[in-house]
């Protein structure tokens, strides 16, 4: 022990004894040294200091060390840089709210209505953001149907032009300053004796008008005035109800229980009344497998959405219309034993019209006439027609109202001349509405506007009218919004807000409340009003919290409709009245004749600044991002203007001359118009003084940037036609007399997604029949199956496409999951709402007015609208015309009255796709599921995918659309707030890439995703594409080809599906029912 | 050693001795280069940087600079590219399978013939490179090995046949018109007095001794490689022409298109020969070299090829009526009386009619005419390929979709580009190679040149 002890002692000590140096200066412990070693770090001073403090670069060194140092440094430095990726900053949630989880969308119910359009609707949102909107197909009176403009306007939440803040006199102000403000004033006017006028649009709210009444008391129910105003007025109608039973309201129609419907003008499927929930009603009876099919006889001017999906559609001129009803009367009452009353019926169609007669005659009580205009005189002979037909109390309810269009024209008119005579004290004018825009006499309500002491818009944006308001209280979008509405009798819905507020606004109730000094939230407020409302119900066992957050849920709530106060007794003094004012009515001398009416993108302008709506073709003459004259074909051919428009054939100018009034438009030469008549879109022209209202509001050049007219002033789309609207018979009349058509200098470009207008005698790509035809003719007459020669066993045998194959089948059939499409041509009507959804849903891009023009449009959805042409190669051949010509003859469309078929046309997803085999890196292949992709990522833009589809429904991305200048005006995505209404779930596609139709692929995966969560089979119906959804006639229908028992089996092994162009063999997924016309 | 008939014209004109075919070709190296020549590649030079600036400016910015739409994905693009394939057609012909069939007359020509080809695939080549919308991932037609896991390219996919077609068809033409340098590069290094000169021509020529072991070996390469690039000629055009052909667009998808676009490359190929070698005879003063009769063999090809160009195109509208298929016929009846008529009226004159002159003995002798018409089945050409891309795209099987091209002046910049660039590397290929394979033609010069074997001997 001691002996290891002391051995390990001595290593020690001779461990401690040992020195070690590291250079011979420390050995020798120079003097130098000693110094040195004082100072840990050698050098006295370091030279980078030097080098940077120094500012005469010249007197520095820099020894080699340094320079090692100093490169060192700046590689790494510049390494780092080019490393750098964008640092996005996101913040957990510190407490997770319960209803949100990032990655899955949480669903609202709401409301929208905006005096045009009323829907129920579910909002998703995903993180807190809307970014889609769909129909409620559960609880709401449209069925789930609704309009691109109302799938659209999440876009308009997102608007960067919205206000910011409340505004006094141009400038930002806070709320404090302008209820302070705006309140001193108020009492000021009230005391004054002033009247305050409340300009609104038709209010269906019961809440808001519960919040006018308190203003009103607070300010005195004398000096309050409300005065509603439709931007779009149908009056008439309601008008008409007056003269005819007494009581001015609008009844309810129901479409579905009509097996005739006569329409004389009136477009039901996009902007008369209630047209939400006419689609639906209207599609139920077109189905032409049931029994029996409706049949609907559209007579009209302008070839309307409603016009090109009737039976038969007659074209007559504005002025005859009220004589074809007058005739329409008489024809009726003919066959009914009714009053004639004598007319003259010189150029009226009237064998269409008798024929249209018997049918009324023959389902009397089953059928519905309604009529377009908003001349009250004609309303009234429209509610005699229907009375004599019984149809009251059956196809229009007399217990049920509908409530909206409330805006009464004539005192609209009153309130501006009051204005001017200084009597209106304050006027507060809600944010629906733009009077400065919309009114025909805008520019004298403008000048009237300024003689008011107090004006306040609740307006979002500085619009034209808010503009010229010296208060500017912003209101909410209304998915920021609370509120209730009561469209028609018995049903109440809720709208709920789906996103907190964006910028610093208030609704406008609020604001009112607080003025009124009520300080409650808004809604608390509703909710109070509808504690109010059932409590006065009396039933005693009411629990009123579960009704309210089941009214929430659902969206809306029914209730029992009361007994109705009135009978549908005709006034027969009333009718003998308007039949002497609609004869004396008879039409003016004069040249031409125009038709003012709303497309379906922009309705009355409040969308002007959306992008997907301006990008949206119009339905009928498939134009974008413009309003224009359309004229028929061969009106426009005597007059010398231009036929064939598109890409780089621009449209010739015309200036249009009513009553003084002027405008310079392009002339669209559209088949179907009435000759000796022309039809204008309301709703262009925003912003024509420059008001900030949105990007894509106005004009872009070809290269990006706004085109400027000559004093450097932005260029709105388009132009306002609303000041060629004339007040006739108290009432705004929309169709115009003595027009004059003057070609003006210059040409104009027209974007236009569709330039071949006719079918070329294509019946693989469409198919239709009739009605008659279809319910007595076998299968292979109608739907003839393309059958091709094969030589087989030494003979020639026919044989059907689908059993000739070329290729080895994809193992999809009876393998998991086969997806499938079905569309239906008889029941879809065109009206595109499922472009925008799918525009909303996909991310597509907004590429603006160039870019259509040339052809480019990214719709991955189009609905291609074919008119019928007066040549068919048998008819080319009966007339030895030569195939050269008849093929040319067969290019031009039906001038007079074509028919129209719509076919929406997106990516087939063949199973035996022709894109999938040329492209060289497989970026685009078939899934074991059947679907088509693509593969972003790996593309490299040959293009060749494109060439090689049949459809031409590929879509390719020609420049950076998310980041080149050219599309910052008109593209969502790269502004910074619109930018939120991306769906996360689909990639924003690069420049470069092939992109087109995924049958939603996002939502198949979810809804895989989500059935295996739960551990089920995937029921059908479970998962559903965008467009499928937003079809307001249930025409689409998406499913699992292999699960035996889906709809979508069903619809494949229909007798009237079909595949288009089978012979090509290409074997798509998707399929359409062939289009039946009841003609 | 080959043997020709004394009452045969001689292929080489002009009492030539060995030594003049050296300093004739080799003189235009060593001496100052003309005006003309510095005028020329001057103009060609500001043309192809228009050409490029133009390239430049489409790959920053995207394929929307061009006119495509989404009906009609390729136009000018695609139609430059098969047109300058079809170029590239002679050179390989011209050597390799007139090499095989033993035409001694080849040999005055297929050296700028083989430089032409070069040029004129390396122009080719570009299209299906600028056409992509991401170029920078074009790699990703290449079967190669990656991480991407099974990931590979679509061998169905007539388009990767394309690259690997040209991709041969470029490296073999290369080496072939390498090898043949390589004793001209010698002879060039052997008279050069400039050091630098020396030197690089020393290094072209691979170290060429001229001895006899060199010449065996270098007649064995050459054969086999005119037996390697003989089916390359073939296989080139005939796969372009699947990239149509496989496609399911009437218009494009026709039986006919191998043979078809094969002729017609040859025809193009000869045609721009002759639109070469007709300037440059004049400016080099080749005449002797390339003569009359030359043309006039050009010629006959140029008639065979564009009668079976024109027997393809009547078939083509015999078999789309034939056919009894309405998008077929359509296609076919819009290709000649629809809004691209012109085009199509083009092509039939240039391409079946004009070559049609050449019966005419007069004609076909006659350098001017032939200098005309050259251009002329150049033109046809272009617009020979133009219909079959842009007239059966712009209307195919679905009307919604139908519409027109217009090229914008990027389209037009990068095609004209394309042709300054051909010939700034041709200029420069005239003023630093050597045009006539000068070793070749001495052994033609003993054969033909009886009078000189008497003479001398």
């Amino acid at each position: 022990m001691s002996l290891l002890n002391q051995g390990l002692h001595e290593y020690n000590s001779m461990a401690n004894d040992k020195k070690y140096w590291v250079g011979l200066e420390e050995l020798h412990e120079t003097k130098e040294f000693q110094e040195s070693s004082k100072n840990e770090f050698t050098q006295s001073s370091l030279s980078v200091d030097d080098f940077l403090s120094e500012t005469d670069l010249n007197k520095t060194s820099t020894n080699r060390r340094d320079f090692l140092k100093f490169l060192g440094f700046s590689v790494t430095a510049a390494t780092i840089a080019a490393c750098e990726t964008p640092v996005i900053n996101s913040i957990p949630y510190v407490n997770k709210p319960e209803e949100i989880t990032p990655g899955v969308p949480t669903y609202y119910a709401s409301t929208y209505f905006d005096g045009t359009d009323y829907g129920s609707l579910v909002v998703k949102t995903r993180e807190g953001r809307p970014i889609f909107i769909k129909g409620n197909k559960k609880h709401g009176i449209n069925n789930g149907a609704l309009t691109s403009r109302i799938n659209s306007s999440v876009l308009s939440l997102y608007d960067n032009a919205r206000l910011k803040n409340p505004r006094i006199e141009g400038d930002d102000a806070t709320w404090d300053e302008v209820d302070r403000n705006i309140s001193e004033k108020l009492d000021a006017i009230a005391e004054a004796g002033k009247e305050i006028t409340l300009l609104t649009g038709t209010i269906i709210s019961p809440s808001t008008q519960s919040a006018i009444t308190e203003f009103k008391k607070k300010y005195g129910e004398d000096k309050v005035n409300v005065v509603t105003y439709d931007s779009i007025s149908q009056y008439g109608i309601r008008k008409s109800h007056e003269i005819s039973f007494g009581k001015a309201m609008i009844p309810h129609f129901d479409f579905s229980k009509a097996k005739v419907i006569v329409s004389v003008a009136a477009d039901f499927m996009d902007n008369w009344l209630m047209h939400t929930q006419y689609v639906p009603q209207y599609a139920k009876n077109r189905n032409p497998q049931s029994d029996w099919m409706s049949k609907h006889y559209q007579f009209e001017t302008r070839l309307s959405l409603t016009g090109s999906n009737a039976d038969v559609r007659v074209p007559v001129k504005a002025s005859q219309q009220g004589m074809v009803l007058l005739a329409l009367h008489n024809e009726v009452a003919k066959r009914t034993g009714g009053n004639q009353e004598s007319v003259s019926t010189d150029g009226l169609p009237m064998k269409r019209i008798a024929a249209a007669a018997d049918d009324l005659f023959q389902n009397r009580g089953k059928s519905l006439v309604v009529a377009g205009s908003n001349n009250a005189h004609e309303q009234v002979i429209v509610n005699s027609i229907n009375a004599m037909l019984g149809n009251y109390g059956n196809t229009i309810s007399t217990e049920v109202e509908t409530f909206i269009k409330q805006g009464n024209d004539a005192e609209v008119l009153e309130l501006t001349t009051k204005m001017k005579s200084g009597r209106v004290g304050a006027l507060l004018i809600a944010g629906d509405i733009n009077p400065s825009y919309s009114l025909p006499y805008a520019d004298d309500f403008n000048s009237a506007l300024e003689k008011v002491e107090l004006t306040v818009s609740f307006a979002g944006k500085a619009d034209e009218t808010a503009s010229k308001c010296g208060f500017i209280c912003p209101d909410n979008h209304y998915l920021e919004s609370w509120n209730d509405y009561y469209p028609v009798t018995g049903h109440y819905a809720l709208a709920q807000p789906t996103i907190n507020r964006l910028f610093n606004t208030r609704q406008f109730q609020e604001s009112l409340l607080k003025w009124s000094g009520n300080n409650t939230s808004y809604h608390d407020y509703v909710k109070n009003v509808w504690q109010e409302y059932t409590s006065s119900m009396g039933d005693e066992g009411f629990l009123f919290d579960d009704f309210w957050y089941n009214a929430l849920r659902n969206g809306s709530v029914s209730v029992k409709v009361p007994k109705s106060e009135w009978s549908p007794e005709m006034n027969s003094d009333a009718l003998r009245q308007a039949v002497s004012k609609v004869k004396s009515a008879s039409p003016k001398s004069g040249e031409f004749e125009v038709v003012l009416h709303t497309k379906v993108g922009i309705g009355d302008g409040s969308h002007a600044t959306n992008p997907w709506l301006q990008e949206l073709p119009d339905p009928i003459s498939k134009v974008t991002w413009d309003n224009y004259i359309a004229m028929n074909p061969a009106d426009a051919e005597e007059k010398g203007f231009k036929l064939h428009l598109g890409q780089e054939l621009p449209a010739s100018l015309a200036k249009v001359t009513v009553k003084g009034k002027s405008l310079e438009l392009p002339v669209v030469p559209q088949p179907g118009q009435k000759r000796g008549t022309v039809s204008i879109a309301l709703g262009y022209g925003r912003g024509a003084n420059g008001e900030n209202i949105g990007k894509s509001a106005f004009r872009t050049g070809n290269y990006g940037g706004y085109d400027k007219d000559e004093n450097g002033n932005k260029i709105p789309i388009g132009k306002n036609a609303y000041p060629l609207v004339v007040f006739e018979d108290e009432g705004a009349n929309y169709n115009l007399t003595g027009a004059t058509i003057e070609p003006a200098s210059g040409t104009y470009a027209i974007a236009t997604t569709q330039i071949q207008h006719t079918l070329m005698g294509r019946d693989s790509v469409v198919k239709e029949t009739s009605f008659s035809f279809f319910k007595s003719a076998p299968k292979e007459a109608y739907n003839k199956p393309h059958e091709l020669s094969v030589h087989e066993d030494g003979e020639t045998v026919k044989k059907n496409v689908d059993d000739i194959d070329l290729w080895a089948q994809h193992p999809v059939e009876g393998v998991g999951h086969r997806w499938g499409m079905s569309i239906d041509l008889s029941t879809c009507i065109g009206c595109s709402a499922c472009v925008t959804a799918c525009h909303s849903e996909n991310n597509v891009p907004v590429v603006g007015k160039d870019e259509i023009r040339r052809g480019r449009d990214m719709h991955w959805l189009r609905i291609d609208r074919y008119y019928s042409s007066e040549m068919d190669l048998e008819k080319g051949e009966d007339q030895d015309l030569g195939v050269i010509d008849t093929y040319r003859e067969m290019e031009v469309p039906e001038y007079e009255n074509p028919t129209t078929v719509f076919m929406p046309m997106m990516c087939q997803h063949c199973n035996h796709a022709p894109c999938e085999t040329v492209c060289p890196v497989a970026a685009t292949t078939h899934s074991n599921e059947g679907l088509n992709q693509m593969t972003y990522n790996r593309c490299i833009g040959t293009r060749y995918c494109a060439n090689n589809c049949p459809f031409k429904v590929r879509r390719f991305n020609w420049f950076n659309y998310k980041a080149y200048d050219k599309f910052a005006e008109v593209n969502p995505s790269q502004d910074a707030v619109a930018r939120m209404v991306l769906n996360p779930d689909v990639t924003v596609r690069s420049r470069g890439v092939m992109e087109k139709c995924s049958m939603c692929v996002q939502r198949i995966q979810a809804g895989k995703l989500d059935a295996k969560m739960k551990g089920e089979p995937l029921e059908d119906g479970a998962i559903i594409t965008a467009c499928a959804e937003a079809c307001p006639t249930n025409a689409i229908s998406f499913g699992d080809l292999n699960d035996a028992k889906s709809q979508i089996r069903d619809d494949e092994a229909d007798k009237r599906t079909y595949h288009a162009l089978a012979e090509v063999g290409v074997k798509p997924s998707m399929s359409y029912k062939l289009k039946v016309r009841n003609a | 050693m080959h043997k020709e008939a004394a009452i045969r014209e001689p292929l080489i004109l002009g009492d030539k001795t060995y030594h003049d075919i050296t300093a004739d070709v080799v003189g235009p190296i060593e001496n100052k280069a003309p005006r003309a020549w510095y005028i020329l590649i001057t103009i060609a030079g500001l043309i192809s940087l228009w050409g490029l600036g133009c390239i430049v400016y489409l790959i920053a910015t995207g394929i929307g600079v061009w006119g495509l739409n989404k009906t009609v994905g390729w136009a000018w693009d695609i139609t430059n590219f098969v047109w300058w394939v079809g170029i590239g057609h002679a050179g390989t012909l011209i050597s390799a399978v007139l090499l095989l069939f033993r035409q001694k007359w080849r040999m005055a020509i297929n050296r700028s013939a083989e430089a032409m080809t070069i040029f004129a695939v390396m122009m080719a080549a570009l299209f299906p490179g600028i056409h992509m919308g991401r170029i920078w991932l074009a790699y990703f037609v290449f079967p190669l090995p990656n991480t991407f896991g099974s990931l590979w390219v679509n061998f169905n996919s007539p388009l990767l046949w394309d690259v690997f077609a040209i991709s041969t068809y470029f490296s073999v033409s290369l080496v072939f018109w390498y090898i043949g340098l390589i004793p001209d590069f010698a002879t060039i290094r052997d008279r050069m007095t400039k050091p630098l000169a020396k030197k690089i021509y020393g290094l072209l020529s691979f170290g060429w001794s001229g001895k006899a072991k060199n010449w065996t070996r270098f007649e064995e390469v050459s054969l086999v490689l005119a037996g390697l690039a003989t089916p390359l000629v073939f296989s080139v055009h005939s796969i372009v022409s699947m990239d149509f052909a496989t496609s399911v667009i009437p218009g494009w998808h026709t039986t006919i298109f191998p043979p078809y676009f094969v002729s017609g490359a040859v025809f193009s190929g000869f045609a721009m020969v002759l639109t070469l070698l007709l300037i440059m005879r004049k400016v080099m003063k080749l005449e002797n070299y390339i003569t009359i009769k030359h043309v006039e063999y050009m010629n006959i090809v140029i008639i065979v090829t564009g009668s079976i160009v024109g027997v393809a195109y009547i078939t083509e509208l015999f078999i789309s009526w034939y056919s009894g298929v309405e998008y077929e016929s359509y296609a076919f009846i819009n290709r000649f009386s629809g809004p691209y008529f012109w085009a199509y009226w083009a092509m039939m004159t240039c391409n079946v009619v004009s070559p049609q002159l050449f019966w005419f003995k007069k004609i076909r002798t006659n350098l001017t005419a032939t200098f005309i018409l050259s251009i002329v089945v150049n033109i046809g050409m272009w617009f020979e390929r133009f219909v079959i891309i842009v007239t059966s795209l712009h209307r195919d099987y679905v009307p919604s979709s139908w519409s027109m091209f217009y090229p914008t002046w990027v389209d037009i910049g990068i095609f004209i580009g394309t042709i300054g660039i051909f010939f700034t590397l041709f200029l420069l290929f005239a003023r630093f190679f050597p045009v006539l394979a000068l070793n070749e033609l001495k052994s033609i010069l003993r054969v033909s040149g009886e009078k000189y074997k008497k003479e001398d001997h």
